[in-house]
């Protein structure tokens, strides 16, 4: 094999290390996302030996899920022995170990086979954005964000919020009541 | 005396009139007075007095077209305000975060209880934290077991009717 050509071979066969950013992600949004890249699904080599790439999340602590999700969704789990079924919230699971609910999501997005715990293998998650540095030195790609992050009011400036286009004005004789 | 009873009656009172126009003081220009409570302490004297304000919203008020059916502001610019736009929210929230009455934000009742609806989202969701009552927690991490998480909403689940010009015409 030539230089150029033993290069090439390895640029389209090594395994590449993406981030994910998954503040103010919905999990299961970006289960199917996430679980396409540990698969390999995202290259025009896939096949089934092993093509899958690692995926970093961080910021995991910071998913967002819709309406009264957080209050309704449970988890279940069985210790194996009589009486031993327990039903948790979502958001009780989540104050416990915030990383466990995207990792729920991205493991029962992916079919049952014998590759998935390989698969499972190669996600790495963090709650916020202190990753170890060995891991970092190895990102090469960022996945795009499904969902785009709103933007609180506090966090527009005065003037922002004073020079935006307002569309009513107090009526005649109206008592102000300052922000404080 | 019959005389002197319809000379008061028609023309003495008619310059009294008169006389009270020119005292008036009459304003050709119309200025949007707003009031705004201050209260001044001097000592052990509370001053708490109305000032006449002019509106801060009225150098960037669009013009909305002023008509017999008084269209509300949103429906005749057809906007589609969604949870996350708290700069268009915020207009018709009170400091403490309560909603405006319709008398006052002139919506039709349909964008009234929509943008309600909107409003009642995006404090749940923890987007308007400073136009909250004095005594609750500004910072929407420290609310209480579920309410601590970041929530997001579906704009597709609010039924309200929909406004007449969205109405399909038959």
């Amino acid at each position: 094999m030539s230089i150029y050509k033993r290069a090439q071979q390895w640029t389209t066969f090594t395994r590449v290390w993406h981030l994910f950013d998954a503040k103010w992600q919905n999990p299961f949004e970006s289960a199917k996302i996430i679980q396409k890249y540990l698969a390999g699904l995202h290259k025009p080599i896939y096949g089934p030996s092993d093509t899958g790439d690692h995926v970093v999340v961080i910021n995991s602590k910071e998913i967002a899920l819709p309406g009264d999700e957080w209050q309704k969704r449970v988890y279940f789990h069985h210790t194996g022995f009589a009486g031993g079924a327990s039903w948790t919230f979502a958001w009780e699971l989540h104050e416990k170990d915030p990383t466990l609910v995207l990792k729920k999501a991205i493991y029962n997005s992916m079919k049952g086979n014998l590759y998935r715990h390989t698969k499972m293998e190669r996600l790495h998650i963090y709650p916020d954005a202190n990753v170890p540095q060995e891991i970092l030195e190895n990102v090469t790609n960022q996945i795009r964000r499904p969902r785009l992050i709103p933007k609180r009011l506090d966090e527009y400036s005065e003037e922002e919020v004073e020079k935006f286009p307002k569309l009513i004005d107090y009526p005649e004789d109206y008592v102000i009541q300052k922000i404080k | 005396m019959m005389r002197i009873q319809w000379f008061t009656k028609n023309v003495l009172s008619n310059l009294r009139g008169a006389l009270k126009a020119q005292e008036r003081g009459i304003m050709t220009s119309s200025v949007h007075q707003l009031k705004e409570i201050k209260e001044t302490k001097e000592g052990k004297i509370l001053v708490v007095e109305g000032v006449n304000v002019s509106s801060p919203r009225e150098p960037y008020l669009i013009k909305v077209p002023q008509g017999d059916d008084k269209p509300c502001p949103v429906c005749s610019l057809g906007l589609e305000v969604k949870h996350t736009d708290v700069l268009i929210l915020s207009q018709f929230v009170r400091p403490d975060g309560c909603m405006l009455p319709q008398r006052i934000t002139g919506l039709c009742i349909a964008q009234q209880r929509r943008i309600g609806t909107l409003v009642t989202m995006a404090q749940k969701a923890g987007l308007m934290p400073n136009l909250a009552p004095d005594f609750s927690k500004k910072d929407p991490k420290k609310r209480y077991k579920w309410k601590k998480c970041n929530t997001y909403f579906d704009e597709k689940t609010i039924s309200v009717a929909r406004p007449k010009y969205l109405r399909k015409r038959k």
